[in-house]
């Protein structure tokens, strides 16, 4: 995928140990990134995330749909990932498949939450409508436009701001019904409400390239990798969801290593990625 | 700004727009009226008569032009030239690219051109210098000389008629690149100049700008690769005479030799890249970005500069790619460039 030369390998593991990387950054920096908010107009909410070289998009559009059962109060999230084949050559086709049904189920472990329903990003009870029949059904589709290495930490944060930048239209419930009927519901286009997205967590995925592991890889570096570790850590430090990728194992105890990095990196990114989002819906409001 | 990614604040946007203002009126910035664009018409005299250049075109009787560039003329000549193309090479450019296949008795190397260019084995030196016939072994032992995804420093040597490119390599200071970092930029802001390979002694950095975009920035190599002797530059062909097809050294044993060598090179220079050697690479890496970024030309005086600059400032090495950094450095070149206006 990514072309590199022994001497190339040589010098980035090299960097890597000195926790001096290709750009200057150490083991445990990310690279600026930039969040646009509502790129998208004809969704409920819509996000953009360019890290490095790294762009997503992220849009949620809210549905209705029938609560799951056992859970008749909550509404539910159906997340989605697509590999655009502008992002790399090897994504023409169907080659980006494999790629995006492993990122979707990373995401999916970390915002959907248990079987009963805790744990999930947001509040599902706050999408509820009418008990056991009618509810809001979000569905978080994501693309990835470009690819520079660290797709799933940029979805998580462009799904964060576009589940920031989601209005949920505002429904009256008009004719009073029994328990056959389909009920009849007025939804306003023009009255949204937002949502809570102070528990939605942050992906950090940590790569180990010989010895050490990295925050935010590119791609050349992602190339090096024998494992790789990711964590979704929410603004209070729970670890809300975990993936391992790569062939080789790894003792428990550097397992139990990267999540407590990926809980220190998390206190001063999740901080910077709020205010990002924040700032990015204040530039969209203005404009 | 292409290539660096970040979204500006209202105050850094101004400041950036103004810069851009200054830049667009200082000295040296081609007037606007001198831009055309795809389908532009071209102010020619059509009784005095005119030469049809490149990037022109002629549509009922009016010359149009068909890229977007900067109109040129000499004498009856009449061409546009692009600002933004894909690299155009010229015989005697100096260019860095990846090998990519390992074909019969030649390498294809990606040049960041339209094709890409081919290395023939007779246009590289043996191990060992020695001047004889390419023979059969020597085809069969090419991986030992260079690999696939190998970065090489090779000169340009002809341009066919079907646009296919042919390097060389025969002379010392072109061969294998190590211990360093590839920076991609795009090709139109490098300047040709005499000097391609530079030794910065002040950091102890090699520095090389390829004409076709790939900048190569490492350690300083040890003088001389190791699989190429003192023997001097030898153009010329060759069709081995009998004396050195007597000699019946093969490519296998130098090879196996050469390569131990690197080897054990290799790690001592690996350890020898020490943290601040390479502090003092990333950061020269970073400064590229940042030209390249920008779109400002890309020579050693402006590297430097901008090293400097980065450092009298006290920016982090990771930090030279963010906003603050870049928006510095777009208002210093406005302010230079206002100087010069004066100073004429």
């Amino acid at each position: 995928m990514v072309a590199l030369s022994a001497a190339e390998v040589r010098f980035i593991q090299g960097g890597i140990a000195h926790d001096l990387r290709s750009d200057g950054r150490g083991r445990y920096h990310f690279r600026p990134f930039s969040i646009q908010s509502g790129v998208i107009p004809q969704a409920n909410g819509s996000g953009r995330c360019k890290l490095g070289a790294t762009d997503v998009i992220a849009s949620v559009k809210a549905e209705l749909g029938r609560p799951p059962a056992g859970r008749p109060n909550h509404g539910s999230l159906v997340i989605s990932v697509e590999c655009s084949p502008t992002a790399a050559p090897e994504f023409e086709g169907r080659g980006g498949e494999d790629l995006s049904l492993e990122l979707q189920r990373a995401l999916e472990r970390s915002l959907l939450g248990g079987p009963n329903g805790a744990g999930a990003a947001i509040d599902l009870s706050s999408l509820h409508l009418l008990e056991g029949k009618v509810c809001w059904v979000l569905y978080i589709d994501t693309l990835v436009l470009s690819s520079d290495g660290n797709l799933l930490d940029a979805l998580s944060i462009a799904i964060k701001a576009a589940l920031s930048n989601t209005g949920i239209p505002k429904v009256e419930v008009l004719a009073s019904t029994s328990a056959d009927e389909d009920p009849e519901l007025d939804v306003d286009n023009e009255e949204s409400s937002p949502l809570d997205i102070s528990q939605v967590p942050i992906t950090i995925t940590l790569t180990k390239v010989g010895r050490h592991y990295i925050v935010d890889a590119t791609a050349e570096e992602e190339s090096q990798m024998t494992a790789a570790v990711s964590v979704a850590v929410n603004r209070k430090g729970i670890v809300s969801g975990l993936t391992k990728r790569g062939g080789i194992g790894l003792d428990p105890s550097i397992l139990a290593d990267m999540i407590s990095v990926a809980r220190h990196v998390s206190q001063t990114l999740i901080p910077t990625v709020d205010a990002e989002i924040a700032a990015s819906e204040s530039r969209a409001a203005g404009s | 700004m292409r290539g660096l990614q970040f979204e500006l604040e209202s105050g850094q946007q101004r400041r950036v727009s103004k810069a851009q203002e200054r830049l667009k009126d200082a000295a040296g910035s081609v007037h606007a009226a001198a831009f055309v664009n795809v389908g532009d018409t071209i102010q020619v005299d059509h009784e005095a008569g005119f030469l049809r250049g490149h990037g022109t075109q002629v549509v009922n009787g009016e010359l149009l032009a068909t890229v977007c560039g900067i109109v040129e003329r000499v004498n009856k000549l009449v061409s546009v030239r692009p600002l933004r193309a894909k690299y155009n090479p010229e015989t005697g450019d100096v260019v860095v690219g990846r090998i990519t296949e390992v074909a019969p008795k030649r390498w294809k190397v990606d040049v960041n051109c339209r094709q890409d260019a081919q290395l023939m084995l007779s246009a590289v030196n043996l191990p060992g210098g020695i001047q004889r016939r390419r023979t059969a072994v020597d085809e069969l032992n090419m991986r030992s000389l260079y690999e696939e995804n190998d970065i090489i420093s090779a000169e340009v040597q002809s341009l066919y008629q079907d646009g296919s490119l042919h390097l060389h390599t025969r002379s010392l200071k072109y061969g294998k690149l190590e211990n360093g970092q590839l920076v991609t930029v795009a090709p139109y802001l490098i300047k040709r100049l005499k000097q391609h390979f530079h030794h910065l002694k002040q950091y102890g950095v090699d520095l090389i700008l390829g004409c076709n975009g790939y900048v190569w920035i490492a350690a300083p190599s040890e003088s001389g690769k190791s699989s190429v002797s003192d023997t001097p530059m030898d153009l010329s062909n060759d069709h081995g005479s009998e004396m050195s097809s007597k000699r019946s050294t093969t490519l296998i044993p130098s090879a196996q030799e050469d390569g131990k060598r690197d080897l054990s090179d290799d790690d001592k220079v690996r350890d020898s890249i020490t943290r601040e050697l390479r502090e003092r690479i990333c950061r020269l890496a970073n400064a590229v970005r940042v030209l390249a970024a920008l779109g400002l030309l890309i020579f050693v005086e402006s590297i430097i500069d901008t090293y400097e600059v980065s450092l009298s400032w006290d920016t982090a090495v990771k930090d030279m790619l963010a906003a603050e950094f870049c928006i510095k450095i777009v208002e210093r070149e406005a302010e230079h460039r206002d100087k010069k206006e004066l100073a004429i």
